[in-house]
């Protein structure tokens, strides 16, 4: 009996199974047909781009017979991008800054963009600069990005020559009651090497120097050495236990809220932020970020988000003629700036669009001598240590002892 | 002296009640408070205890400037209901909303499903290598998961290639995923519960002729009925807020579920532009959550596994 | 279903009162009462049936791609499936093979996976194999030979669009001249042939077939690889509307097994040690490759100074804030519970309701709303209690602020499991007991609590090591803040999995293969002290027998 039950349900088991066959059986040639049919281009970004590049990337797959797929990774973009890489299941072409190229690069995961001269002529230069690495072009450039010290006009007319220009107005609005803080720097516990970085710059410091063929050189690490003591020096000298400008309890999450909340007159920020201030009504202008008096110029990071070739997509040469031959006219870079306004890298797009927006002029009149972010793969190992010791004197550390310690450590995980 | 409250009334009435009366009143005051009121007293406590982060969160979804840092719990620039609608006119709201119902709704049901399974038999039934496997259940929840990353590629970069189907962006794909974790925690929890139910139950089912299944589903189930809730719930909870391997997974914005869309609301520079919206998506994200707990709750309430024991 | 009550291991057996393992004598009489009811039949049936369909539906592919190793893996899992679910034998198989199938494939298999990467020095820049740096190297190497012009490109076949072999039909910007270029070099084509569009780009040729972009689209990979030789270099395609003269300035050489480059004559010998490209001077191609380096991950654990010194600081803090975490959460979780479970209490379901809140909201965004609740100057804590405390600048306000978050976070799920375990404790015994007299305390303790102690023992163990290794409740929140001013690798909040992750992704790029060695580290640990917790809860286990 115990034979006949087993033998009875397998039976009828299986008979169940073929009839279901029948309809199963083609669902995979169905799948695979359309593989077959035309070229399909995936696209990964990040969300807002992912919003802003499709209709573009749904004409672009009209007008040539082929399906554009745009889709968001909303965490870890570079690092999954990289992943799905080399296992094989990533997209032909992903939009990111400029920074990410170094480990791309390392990790074989785009190829270089042949431009000709007369395609990257129409670019602007330092755009073209920061998505050059090792002499090739790796991405196409759509839009750039930098740093700028934005004020309520209200509050402080005048656009500050020097840091201690800004202190003393910003003080003095403390004291009438204007304002409650004199600066919106976002600094947050662990610190913040990116918005720090123009007053690093102006009081002397430097993250790399430059080899012989104009890229950085991971071997000259700037931070540790006696200039960045002293350029510290003075950041702590603006800390909390000194004049109480900048605070680790202005972060990222709040620095433009308390802006817009007119709890203080200067903002460094950028062009993201200007959509909320628009939004609170406030007066406003654009100007460079000061240095301190008698020291250099406050040069902001440039960023400029990109177009990149993935070595391992599916669809190589259409992401190439997407990428090198379309991303590369005027139209498509006005359409992602009225997406989302931040200055386009094609000058022609820039001249177009510039007319009806000056913030933008003035967002790239305070980048004018903005440094490139550095797209070395060495780069990763400056932002958290150093972004900690900005932190620690801050928050009232010593900075020659900090920051040696923060020179020790980046050093130790270059390779 | 008619009633209690009479006596009460009177004596509040007359500004200072006559002694022996308050003290009745103080007693049955006391005796309530003895047996009840504490409770509420500690439940209300415990409930502000709870609410209080989600106040602020609400006050953002409120304020029409939308941004993060609040430092009251009322917003300052008034009260509107933009953020609501900017979160389904900017984003595939409703979609995002859809997709984590049915993949939290199918992983949890079959999740409690395949535990409860695995936990009969670890808390019923006596075999080699029981104690390792459980504890190898556990061990196993520990490795991180920001690592297994790399070999979730690796396999599902196979499956799509094979079965396009359950491959990347698809639901279905996620549920697989979801399923390896099925035997872990919730297999824990039941095996807990299992243990505490009489073994004579079971027993004399057996004596009665009913089959190892039929003790299984006849007899067991129906008892742990308000554990099963509980972990269905928890399974649920745990469904919707995963957002690590989801966002590996779902990259096809019509694919993605609530956690993976939410976030990339906060992304980066956005995370200060965006926050009203997000916090506004954060509020009614609970709702399913909500739901779920209250169509649940009647298996939780009392009574239902006494009557269960004695029938 | 069918099978029959006193297989072996089964319930029958009453655990604790023989050795386990030890079968009861099989009564012939108990399996003929088996009663084979239709519904468990019928249930058998159609799962199975389902089982099958499954396979095949998931053979076909498998046969396509002529993939026969997953085929018979596919094949013996189908089998032993039937064999499982057809014999009455390892009935505990029937319950446990389900859930462990998924467990092997989606848990177990990446965990070996990502053990195993631990001997390697798989990460960024050593991610793939050899051969496939040598291709990155390779591509990354062609520059545009100077001077070289531009084309216009058109894709084109003398054969089926589909399948014929392809030909560059590149027309030169100066002269106007059309060629047609295939691997065996560039041919001109007589102008009466051919169809110029303005661009320069041929639309039609005599004798070919012009490929449209979805056309040629298809056959990508085709594409990219043509490379028509001409005397300076190579044609090759820049996307399907371009050509370029280019040239690889970089070539492997098996030879010598190293990276030439024709341009400066410098070359970069293979490290098979390291797995890169490595100059006479020292300097490294960018691009590495996967290679097996034996136990210098777990030696780099023991001896970096970066990882021992803090070591013990770190675990310390660590099995504290696990256990605040679980203990916290449990207590108060279970007080609430207890509050709550009375017959008498009204509007409970709205306590519940409100209780569960918490933990209904996605965590990341509650634990940043947290985050800046401790702000120290703008923080809604510090403001509303008239506080000046610098919540993340202090090592214990730090740690009391992570702990307290967790708390809020933690503790509606164990109130959650403490209400269904209090549901399930049979009424009756806590009648009895009061029936007794006790008063209702002690009727709680020697009833209730034991009770729920029993159900909740393996998931506190559980729920500690969940917390040993809760990754978002630092990261999100403090991300290990506050650090010593002069060591921003180790802060005071740092659990070992947060001081991990900084250490093995805050460099130059992911060191994947040094992450997967520290987790085995700590997973050592977690396993010790699960296993030790794990084996005083063998006695609570069999209450009842």
């Amino acid at each position: 009996m115990r034979i006949r039950t087993a033998g009875v349900v397998a039976l009828f088991a299986l008979a169940l199974a073929a009839s279901g066959c029948g309809g199963d059986s083609d669902e995979p040639t169905a799948n695979q047909s359309p593989k077959a049919a035309g070229g399909k281009l995936v696209i990964w970004a990040d969300d807002k781009r992912t919003a802003a590049l499709k209709p573009f990337a749904e004409k672009f797959g009209k007008e040539n017979g082929v399906t554009v797929e745009v889709q968001a990774v909303s965490k870890d973009l570079q690092t999954n991008f990289v992943t799905a890489s080399q296992q094989g299941s990533g997209p032909d072409v992903v939009v990111g800054a400029h920074d990410w190229i170094g480990n791309m690069v390392q990790n074989g995961a785009i190829d270089p963009v042949q431009l000709s001269a007369e395609q990257k002529s129409a670019f602007n230069e330092t755009a073209i600069k920061a998505v050059t690495f090792n002499g090739q072009l790796y991405g196409v450039p759509y839009a750039q990005e930098n740093l700028a010290l934005i004020r309520n006009t209200e509050l402080a007319p005048e656009a500050p020559k020097t840091i201690e220009d800004l202190v003393a107005q910003g003080k003095q609005l403390k004291a009438a009651k204007k304002t409650t803080e004199t600066l919106c720097l976002q600094v947050g516990q662990n610190g913040d090497a990116y918005h720090i970085y123009p007053l690093y710059s102006s009081a002397g410091g430097y993250l790399f120097g430059t080899a012989a063929n104009g890229d950085y050189d991971p071997k000259d690490l700037g931070v540790g050495k006696p200039a960045s003591v002293e350029a510290f020096k003075k950041i702590g000298a603006l800390g909390e236990k000194g004049e109480g400008v900048l605070k680790r309890s202005i972060s990222d999450t709040n620095s433009i809220a308390t802006f817009t909340g007119k709890k203080c007159a200067y903002l460094v920020s950028g062009p993201w932020a200007v959509a909320d201030v628009k939004k609170a009504n406030i007066a406003y202008d654009i100007s460079a970020i000061p240095g301190f008096a008698g020291g250099k110029e406050a040069q902001p990071f440039v960023g400029v988000q990109a177009f990149y070739v993935a070595a391992k997509g599916k669809n190589k040469a259409l992401a190439q003629e997407f990428v090198a031959n379309y991303t590369t006219t005027p139209e498509l870079a006005v359409a992602l700036y009225n997406a989302e306004p931040r200055p386009p890298a094609l000058t022609a797009a820039l001249d177009q669009v510039k007319g009806s927006d000056p913030d933008l002029a003035k967002f790239q009149e305070a980048g004018r001598n903005g440094q490139v972010l550095p797209a070395i793969p060495a780069m990763a190992a400056i932002w958290d240590p150093f972004g900690k010791a900005e932190a620690a004197v801050i928050g009232g550390a010593d900075p020659s002892s900090t920051i040696t310690a923060a020179g020790k450590t980046i050093s130790g995980q270059i390779k | 002296m008619t009633t209690l409250t009479g006596a009460a009334r009177t004596g509040d009435a007359a500004g200072r009640p006559p002694v022996a009366n308050r003290n009745v009143t103080g007693r049955r005051r006391n005796r309530w408070f003895a047996q009840v009121g504490w409770r509420h007293l500690v439940a209300v406590l415990g409930v502000l205890f709870s609410l209080f982060p989600i106040v602020f969160v609400l006050s953002a979804a409120l304020n029409p400037l939308g941004t993060l840092s609040t430092t009251e719990l009322v917003p300052t620039g008034g009260v509107s209901l933009g953020n609501f609608s900017g979160l389904f006119e900017r984003t595939a709201f409703e979609r995002w909303f859809l997709n984590s119902l049915l993949i939290a709704g199918v992983a949890s049901f079959a999740s409690v499903f395949l535990s409860a399974l695995a936990a009969y038999a670890f808390s019923r039934m006596r075999f080699r290598g029981r104690r390792v496997g459980l504890l190898s259940l556990l061990l196993i929840q520990m490795f991180p998961q920001f690592l297994a990353i790399v070999a979730i590629y690796l396999i599902f970069g196979t499956i799509t290639d094979l079965w396009p189907s359950i491959g990347f962006n698809t639901p279905w794909g996620l549920l697989l995923l979801y399923m390896g974790g099925a035997l872990g925690v919730n297999t824990w929890l039941m095996k807990g519960f299992f243990d505490t139910l009489p073994r004579e139950l079971d027993e004399s089912a057996t004596m009665d002729g009913a089959s190892h299944a039929q003790v299984f589903f006849r007899i067991m189930l129906p008892l742990v009925a308000p554990i099963l809730a509980v972990t269905g719930l928890l399974a649920f909870i745990g469904t919707i807020n995963e957002f690590l391997m989801a966002n590996v997974f779902l990259t096809s914005s019509d694919s993605k579920t609530l956690a993976v869309g939410m976030y990339g609301l906060l992304q980066g520079n956005e995370r200060n532009n965006n926050f009203g919206i997000f916090a506004a998506g954060t509020l009614l994200t609970a709702i399913p959550t909500v739901l779920v707990f209250q169509l649940l709750q009647r298996y939780i309430v009392s009574g239902l596994t006494a009557g269960a024991v004695k029938g | 279903m069918s099978t029959p009550l006193s297989g072996p291991g089964s319930a029958t057996q009453a655990p604790g009162r023989g050795p386990v393992g030890s079968r009861p004598p099989r009564s012939r009489a108990a399996r003929d009462h088996a009663p084979i009811t239709l519904t468990g039949l019928a249930g058998k049936v159609l799962l199975l049936g389902l089982t099958a369909g499954i396979a095949v539906w998931a053979a076909f592919p498998l046969i396509d791609g002529r993939n026969w190793a997953g085929l018979a893996l596919l094949a013996a899992t189908t089998a032993g499936l039937f064999y499982l679910y057809l014999t009455r034998r390892h009935i505990p198989a029937k319950y446990l093979v389900p859930g462990t199938l998924f467990l092997i494939a989606f848990q177990v298999f990446p965990v070996l996976y990502t053990a195993s990467t631990a001997f390697t020095n798989f990460g960024d820049g050593h991610r793939g194999s050899k051969d496939e740096a040598v291709v990155a190297i390779q591509t990354s190497s062609v520059t545009q030979v100077p001077g070289s012009a531009e084309y216009a490109l058109s894709i084109a076949t003398k054969g089926d669009p589909a399948t014929g072999s392809l030909v560059f039909l590149v027309t030169d910007p100066a002269t106007g001249t059309v060629s047609a270029g295939d691997t065996g070099g560039l041919r001109q084509l007589d102008a009466a042939d051919v169809t110029v569009a303005p661009g320069g780009k041929v639309t039609a040729a005599d004798g070919y077939t012009v490929l449209n972009f979805g056309q040629a689209s298809a056959r990508s990979k085709e594409i990219t690889d043509l490379v028509v030789p001409t005397a300076g270099g190579a044609l090759r395609s820049s996307g399907l509307s371009r050509a370029y003269e280019g040239k690889a300035v970089r070539a492997y050489d098996a030879g010598c097994d190293c990276v030439r480059d024709t341009g400066t004559g410098q070359t970069w010998t293979a490290d098979n040690e390291v797995g890169a490209f490595v100059a006479a001077d020292g300097e490294r191609l960018a691009q590495g490759w996967k290679v097996n380096v034996g136990l210098s991950n777990f030696t780099r654990v023991l001896t970096d100074e970066n990882i021992s010194g803090p070591f013990l600081g770190t675990l310390i803090w660590n099995f504290a804030f696990a256990i605040a975490s679980t203990g916290g959460t449990f207590l108060l979780g279970m007080l609430i519970a207890l509050v709550l479970h009375s017959p008498r209490m009204r509007g409970t379901n709205l306590y519940r309701v409100l209780l569960v809140l918490p933990y209904a909201m996605p965590s990341f965004a509650m634990l940043l709303a947290w985050r800046d609740m401790f702000n120290a100057d703008f923080g809604l804590i510090n403001n509303m209690f008239g506080l000046d405390v610098d919540w993340f600048g202090q090592p214990w306000t730090a740690r009391m602020a992570v702990i307290l978050v967790q708390l809020w976070l933690g503790y509606p799920y164990m109130f959650l499991v403490a209400t269904g375990a209090l549901q399930a404790i049979p009424r009756e015994l806590t009648e009895a007991t009061s029936v007794d007299g006790a008063s209702p305390w002690q009727s709680l303790r020697a009833v209730t609590l034991p009770l729920l102690l029993v159900a909740l023992s393996p998931l506190l163990i559980s729920s500690f090591a969940y917390n040993f290794n809760n990754f978002n409740a630092i990261y999100l929140t403090t991300e290990g803040a506050p650090f010593p001013a002069d060591n921003p690798t180790n802060g005071a909040t740092d659990l070992l999995i947060t001081y991990t992750y900084r250490l093995a992704f805050g460099g130059q790029g992911a060191e994947f293969g040094f992450a997967a060695a520290i987790s085995l580290f700590i997973f050592a640990i977690v396993a010790v002290v699960s296993t030790v917790s794990f084996r005083r809860t063998r006695k609570q286990e069999e209450v009842y027998s």
